[in-house]
């Protein structure tokens, strides 16, 4: 009886009743009542028919608006709304019997409750669909005609765009990009390696399906001609240079076109990239040559892509920045709440067992806190790859072979790191391709192989992290850095200077390593704004070199910013940290060390240095504090070549904290560089160290040992 | 500019009542340890740990320049998001969630030279009481109190 298999029992559509009334009935509130019909939504999915799954989807959608801690705001009826809507919604799709309009039923009430979902922004992201998922979902709809490349429309979005979506699409994109582009270099140096081009294929393909899933028709095209560049076009020719050179420009198009996408939330105007069209013609072309069509193939692949990408993915696992987020949030508020514990009479001296067992726990939250924190790292991978492909192209423009290699390239650094070590290590790169390795001929008649030998070493050491840049070119030349010095007045002529110090001009403002300019000279950025760069992430920049071997130059970064070195200092009642990389010593100095100059500026003598003495107190307007420095201590900071002894009541000990802003709703604060949750929960203040010396000599104008 | 009918979270300074849309509110805590944060004017208490952010703390007495008093039993600190920040707002007690309705509002009354009122939007006038409307963006006013240092500092964006 195949309309009875059709039907859905009576019973669970009754149920649906009882949900829909006591949903409407669910007061704000009511966090029980909440997480009981959340209990029931997800009890009634083991009822519905096992083909229904699409209307389970839902269901859970449903019950993911119901989570108690889900949203405590006001947005909450909405949320209710929003899954009423959608379980009436599966009410009616369960019970309607044309297949053609069942999904329209559901499809708007689940967008809706996604989209007011995904914009709460306390929201718990743990059931969050991704794109990928709604993709699958809507797989079933006709696949959008590729678009050709003359009959292409601006881009644009349709309006019905869920605009949340856009974002994931770029997020998503932009991984598959970068995975590509690494396997397309795997592919160049390896022809055969059908796993590489599996990779760059299935990037192309699922750039496509969501691309036509927000309807962009341009990307759909290009991303299809990409895959079947790749795919038939490969078997056929084998995997000959210019695939490789044409299906990188592919991959920058569709990079371009991301950030155009990308930038468009912002409400920039939306466009092609410069370049697109030729793109895309050009593959069309390849592609109407091979008189292939790709989408069988591409069906195929699509039920192995998944299995493929799960494959890869046993060692990591691909975490959403806000839950990640989250959870070190919650992890802080885990922190505090053991504080207040360990802090209550009740578990003091009185009940040791009780206090053992606190102080057991105490040290599990901390370890659980630096993990949490650790968990923000990610390895240089995707910068290295990038590295790569800058030196091939350059190389490649400027007439010269390069072999590049990567060591290390799985070390880890926070990922705010990541992004601000790539700037100058593109420099870098850039230097050693264009003024560091020969021309090939060059090369040979010094003996060496025709292709330079580029080596980009990343390791770990001592809480930092190194990455060196090693070439085999000409290596600097002391002499013609020398002239150049002398030229722009940096070394007076007949100055001895050291092989050291020569080399180290190199990051002199002004003066470039380029012994010819070249067509990638002129960047308006030298070696000063890399070692300028570097300093302000707390890192170091060093060159070596042998004339005839190569350069190296290697620079330590700490592991992240977000965790500064420092002494923890008692002022009064307050607490600040000092950053360790400021502090020189700590003394309490005799009477007689410290004098006066001209009755204001207060001095102090440690050897054979005299100090400005700065009273940390009354900079910072703190009350109660030590007023008498042979009482007390002084700390001597130093800020490039600016030093002095601050006043504080004592060391409370020395500890890595936690940078966070500090200016929000408060503006930028004089000497405080940002605060730090201390080890009680409490709040402490970073000072700003350089900041702090300039306002000490505003204070103390007639005072210059300061300055 | 005049305030908007809808939901109000309404509070107390002394005796006086004021109420904020809702919408701004995003949670209501207890007072917590506050970090005081040198050279920053009198209104801005300091700084606490919001379960591991750190938010900071305008004291709405002083920033209405009553008389200052220690945070008390039914001291609360409101959360209000402004300026793409959380900002927490000291006040000495959490009324009530109130609807008022737009016959209810009026103007806020000139007041004369020397009276703050740009952040009054409104006054919500019902059975015995009156309710000063506030406008929370503008009494969290991000330009002013990023050029507030005392002696200048450095004003930057923030």
């Amino acid at each position: 009886m195949p309309s009875a298999s059709r039907r859905t029992p009576r019973a669970i559509l009754s149920r649906f009743d009882e949900l829909s009334a006591a949903i409407g009935r669910l007061v704000v509130s009511d966090l029980e009542t909440r997480g009981a019909l959340r209990t029931d939504v997800l009890a009634l999915i083991d009822h519905v028919p096992s083909r229904e799954t699409r209307a389970c989807v839902s269901l859970r959608l449903v019950a993911e608006a119901l989570r108690p801690d889900r949203d405590r705001g006001e947005r909450q009826p909405a949320l209710h709304r929003a899954a009423l809507a959608l379980l009436e919604a599966v009410r009616t799709y369960l019970a309607s019997p044309k297949a053609s309009d069942r999904l329209s039923l559901i499809e708007g009430p689940e967008r809706s409750a996604i989209a007011i979902m995904r914009n709460l922004p306390e929201a718990s992201p743990a059931l969050k669909p991704r794109t990928s998922d709604l993709i699958g979902l809507t797989d079933r709809r006709p696949r959008s005609v590729v678009a050709r490349a003359g009959s292409l429309p601006a881009l644009a979005l349709p309006n019905d765009t869920d605009r949340s979506l856009l974002g994931d699409f770029c997020d998503e994109a932009r991984e598959y990009i970068e995975s590509a582009e690494a396997a397309l270099l795997v592919l160049e140096r390896e022809p055969d390696n059908g796993e590489a081009a599996q990779t760059v294929m299935r990037a192309f393909h699922s750039i496509k399906g969501t691309a036509g899933f927000l309807k962009l028709d341009g990307l759909v095209a290009l991303a299809h001609h990409g895959e079947s560049l790749l795919g038939e076009r490969r078997h056929r020719d084998g995997f000959a240079g210019g695939i490789a050179a044409l299906s990188l420009r592919a991959l920058d198009a569709l990079r371009d076109t991301v950030k155009n996408l990308d930038a468009s939330r912002d409400g920039s105007p939306l466009a092609y990239p410069p370049g697109f069209l030729d793109v895309l013609r050009e593959l069309e072309d390849v592609d109407a040559e091979t008189g292939a069509t790709a989408a069988e193939p591409a069906g195929r692949r699509a039920t192995s892509g998944p299995a493929a990408r799960d494959a890869g993915a046993t060692h990591s696992a691909r975490v959403r920045l806000d839950r990640l987020d989250a959870l070190v949030d919650l992890v802080g508020e885990l922190v505090v709440a053991h504080w207040m514990i360990a802090q209550d009479p009740a578990s003091g001296h009185d009940h040791p067992e009780l206090a053992r067992k606190v102080a057991h726990a105490g040290k599990l939250v901390r370890d659980l806190h630096d993990m949490s924190m650790g968990l923000r790292m990610v390895p240089l991978r995707g910068t290295c790859n990038k590295l790569v492909r800058l030196a091939r192209d350059l190389a490649q423009r400027a007439g010269k072979e390069v072999d590049c290699r990567v060591e290390g390239e799985m070390t880890e650094l926070d990922r705010n790191m990541v992004e601000l070590v790539a700037d100058p290590l593109m420099h870098m790169v850039r230097n050693a391709i264009d003024h560091g390795i020969e021309p090939p001929e060059e090369r040979q008649t010094r003996g060496k192989p025709a292709a330079g030998c580029l080596t980009l070493r990343a390791t770990q050491m001592n809480g930092q992290v190194v990455v060196a840049l090693t070439d085999d070119g000409r290596g600097l030349q002391r002499d013609r850095i020398l002239d150049r010095a002398q030229a722009r007045g940096l070394v007076r002529p007949g100055e001895a200077l050291s092989d050291a110090d020569v080399l180290d001009l190199i990051f002199a403002p002004g003066l470039s390593t380029a012994q010819q300019v070249t067509d990638v000279s002129g960047r308006g950025v030298g070696m000063d704004v890399v070692r300028r760069n570097i300093e302000a992430l707390h890192g170091r920049v060093d060159v070596q070199s042998t004339p005839g071997q190569g350069t190296t130059i290697t620079l330590r970064v700490p592991l992240t910013l977000a965790i500064t070195d420092g002494m923890l200092v008692r002022v009064g009642d307050e607490r600040y940290i000092v950053p360790t990389t400021n502090v020189v010593v700590s003394f309490r100095p005799e009477r007689g060390a410290l004098f006066t100059v001209g009755g204001r500026g207060e001095m102090v003598r440690l050897r054979h240095d005299v100090l400005p003495l700065v009273r940390l107190h009354r900079l910072l307007d703190v009350p109660g504090a030590c007023d008498d420095p042979a009482a007390a201590l002084l700390m001597v900071v130093s800020a490039g070549e600016r030093r002095c002894a601050l006043l504080v009541d004592s060391i409370v000990g020395q500890q890595q904290v936690v940078a966070k802003p500090v200016t929000a709703g408060i503006g930028d604060v004089p000497g405080i560089s940002g605060a730090a949750i201390l080890g009680d929960g409490r709040v402490g203040l970073i000072l700003d160290v350089p900041q702090v010396l300039e306002l000490a000599r505003r204070a103390q104008p007639n005072t210059q040992a300061v300055a | 500019m005049s305030a908007d009918p809808g939901k109000y979270l309404t509070f107390f300074l002394g005796a006086e009542e004021y109420g904020m849309e809702i919408l701004a509110v995003h949670e209501i805590i207890g007072v917590l340890p506050i970090t005081r944060v040198p050279r920053t004017p009198p209104f801005v208490r300091g700084v606490i740990n919001l379960r591991g952010r750190v938010i900071s703390i305008l004291d709405l007495r002083r920033k209405f320049d009553l008389p200052a008093v220690e945070p008390g039993p039914t001291s609360c600190i409101i959360v209000v998001a402004a300026h793409a920040a959380h900002v927490g707002l000291l006040v000495d007690r959490v009324s009530e969630v109130a609807d008022i309705a737009a016959g209810d509002i009026e103007p806020p009354p000139p007041l004369g030279a020397g009276v703050q009122t740009d952040f009054l939007v409104g006054i919500a006038k019902s059975a015995a009481r009156v309710r000063l409307l506030l406008d929370i963006s503008r009494v969290i006013d991000a330009g002013d109190l990023a050029a507030a240092g005392p002696d200048g500092g450095a004003p930057t964006a923030a």
